[in-house]
């Protein structure tokens, strides 16, 4: 048992439990918020709830799955806020956008990051995606990091199929942009 | 430049975005999480939603709120078919004789209430109703400034 300042006991299975999946956690949320402040308290409300549950939880290996989902869902509700402001911006840009496969100039892949280390391009791509506007950054995150289909992705967040694609589009050309900009000019990130 | 087709955007970024580890949490979210469950663990079940009452308070709370539907319903169903209500009403006025006396003992004293104010002059009662407003104006006030003055100020 773990015992607090007030010597209130938590269970120790509790805390290696939250020291195991904190990083997995907060990476969810951050990456969809675009803010470690925010993605922090986020976090914290998804442990607090894995404490109201820890009685279903503890030994269960769909763990990590019910986290991270959690985390999902949080996140996106308190991006949710947003909302209105967020269609609003995004329809007024994206209106008009899908069509056929487009082609997209850019650098060959093979010539992006070349020079930098791996740590230091980590750093690159993280600080792309957290530059990349919310209407953007949400669906590209729950695609390719949640694995979540588009429709699955348009009804989470309430909008049509087609502008979540089109929305997940721009995402990757913004992203392969900035990042082509790291790759070519090995440039510092400006903020 | 090469030109990459949407496909190969997709799989270019997917490639770069799964290369990434978790990022870590901070040093601050473990020990922000248990003194959070501390605080929750501190508060009163009956303080807390349905959710975290007992077992044996949430089970007990649905027999009594089960018996108090039923009971309603029965009533409701009681008098719409026609009841003999007086029967009734001296039956419950029987068994609470004792509301009805502390209920007698309670007129008496608002009739005695009444009886004395109606002896105070109206400019004493007015007078009496301004002052108490002031009071409370005055107090209301010197408790915004000592804690605007002595709380808020560092």
């Amino acid at each position: 048992m773990h015992t607090t300042t007030q010597g209130v006991t938590t269970p120790t299975d509790f805390t290696t439990f939250m020291r195991n999946y904190q990083n997995m956690v907060y990476s969810t949320a951050v990456r969809l918020i675009g803010n470690e402040t925010q993605a922090e308290d986020i976090a914290q409300e998804v442990f607090l709830k894995a404490h109201q549950h820890w009685d279903n939880l503890k030994g269960s290996p769909t763990a990590g799955g019910w986290l991270k989902t959690v985390a999902t869902n949080l996140s996106i509700n308190h991006v949710q806020r947003y909302k209105k402001r967020w269609s609003f911006f995004s329809d007024l840009v994206h209106k008009g956008d899908e069509g056929e496969e487009k082609e997209v100039e850019f650098a060959a892949p093979d010539t992006f990051f070349s020079g930098m280390d791996s740590g230091e391009r980590r750093v690159w791509i993280e600080r792309a995606l957290e530059k990349l506007p919310e209407h953007q950054r949400v669906p590209l995150v729950l695609f390719h990091f949640e694995d979540l289909p588009y429709e699955d992705i348009a009804k989470k967040l309430g909008v049509s199929l087609s502008k979540v694609k089109t929305d997940i589009l721009r995402a990757r050309e913004a992203l392969a942009k900035i990042l082509l900009r790291s790759g070519a000019s090995h440039e510092k990130f400006q903020a | 430049m090469k030109k990459l087709t949407e496909k190969e955007l997709e799989q270019f970024v997917h490639a770069a975005l799964r290369s990434l580890p978790d990022r870590k949490a901070p040093g601050t979210l473990e020990a922000r999480v248990l003194a959070a469950v501390e605080r929750q663990a501190a508060i009163a079940w009956w303080h807390k939603g349905w959710a975290y009452w007992p077992s044996a308070v949430r089970a007990a709370f649905l027999a009594v709120a089960t018996a108090v539907s039923g009971a309603i319903v029965f009533a409701a169903y009681a008098m719409f078919a026609g009841l003999d209500t007086a029967a009734v009403m001296t039956d419950v006025s029987e068994r609470f004789a004792g509301v009805t006396q502390l209920f007698t003992l309670l007129q008496a004293l608002v009739d005695l209430c009444r009886a004395f104010l109606a002896g105070i002059p109206p400019l004493w009662l007015y007078g009496g109703l301004a002052m108490v407003g002031a009071l409370y104006a005055s107090l209301f006030g010197l408790g915004a400034f000592a804690y605007r003055t002595l709380y808020r100020t560092p």
